[in-house]
């Protein structure tokens, strides 16, 4: 039970829950140095991280 | 906008939920006995009401508004990503379709091979199937409900999306499981996909200081980013899949 609750949250890999904690730490991270560049293109930054997380997980199996 | 765009998310992200919980009772039912199915089926449903008091309040009232997007981000994030994760690589043709009605079928054929109780007794391992099924689908509709409409004016479409997801997969059940063979749902799950990591992307920016350029209007300009990239990824994937090694 907790197995399946644990890959319901987290999902089948481990990839993209350490994905978006490095995504969400960073981001984290560049909001607390950032000023107005923060508040205005934080977004974009985010948006970036996370497709770099998605695309980590999408990799080519190994033939 | 940001009204409809969390009505429709939380209809399919719960609609598909309760799909795939209802192929569980639906087969349980049909081989076993449909009141055993139905009592495991509503004992989860009682659980689930119960952590949907337990869990909205909490949340709604205690926790900071900026802290809580964050959390509420997060967790959109790791749903979204996990669903969109599998939308691509069944697209691409690295992962079999999803299936409601596959599942019912290879439910059915594992719940045949189990004896079934006299009559008269209770059939335990039909209700804690139900049961199990129910929860564990019913436990991240409570989290995709919760975490959209944890938002200022969130609630209600969050609400009015789950209650007409609810209506739509009763009444699939009462119209027989014919109807799940039909449904795209691999479509479906991409787009859910979509829709819930827009959502965590735009949550997590706000919990942490961003002010979206066109405010709310920043969830389609995101879905977009996340269509256009996927579907690169899906095309490339499907071309290298079609290659020979």
């Amino acid at each position: 039970m907790i197995a399946t609750l644990r890959k319901l949250v987290l999902g089948e890999t481990w990839t993209l829950p350490v994905g978006v904690a490095l995504a969400v730490g960073a981001a984290g991270l560049l909001s607390e140095l950032g000023g107005d560049w923060w508040r205005e293109g934080g977004g974009f930054v985010l948006l970036g991280l996370v497709l770099l997380a998605l695309l980590a997980a999408v990799r080519r199996p190994r033939r | 906008m940001a009204f409809v765009l969390t009505a429709l998310g939380a209809m399919l992200a719960v609609g598909l939920e309760l799909l795939e919980a209802l192929a569980i009772v639906l087969a349980v039912g049909s081989t076993r006995r449909w009141r055993d199915a139905l009592l495991g089926a509503a004992a989860a449903a009682v659980g689930l009401a119960a952590l949907a008091v337990v869990l909205g309040p909490l949340l709604l009232s205690r926790v900071p508004l900026g802290p809580l997007r964050v959390v509420i981000g997060v967790f959109l994030l790791l749903f979204g990503l996990e669903w969109l994760r599998k939308g691509v690589l069944r697209l691409a043709g690295l992962r079999s379709r999803s299936s409601s009605f596959q599942e019912y079928v290879e439910e059915r054929e594992q719940l045949e091979a189990v004896a079934l109780p006299p009559a008269g007794q209770a059939d335990w391992a039909g209700r804690v199937i139900s049961f199990k099924g129910v929860l564990l689908e019913g436990v991240e509709v409570i989290l995709i409900v919760t975490a959209l409409g944890a938002r200022p004016g969130g609630l209600a479409p969050a609400l009015v999306g789950g209650v007409l997801a609810l209506a739509l997969v009763v009444a699939i059940g009462v119209l027989l499981h014919a109807p799940l063979r039909r449904l795209p749902e691999t479509h479906l799950k991409y787009t859910v996909g979509i829709v819930l990591t827009a959502f965590g992307v735009f949550f997590t920016a706000e919990g942490l200081g961003v002010e979206w350029p066109g405010s709310d209007a920043a969830l389609l300009y995101v879905a977009a980013v996340l269509v256009l990239v996927s579907q690169v990824r899906i095309a490339t994937l499907a071309r290298w899949q079609e290659v020979p090694a």
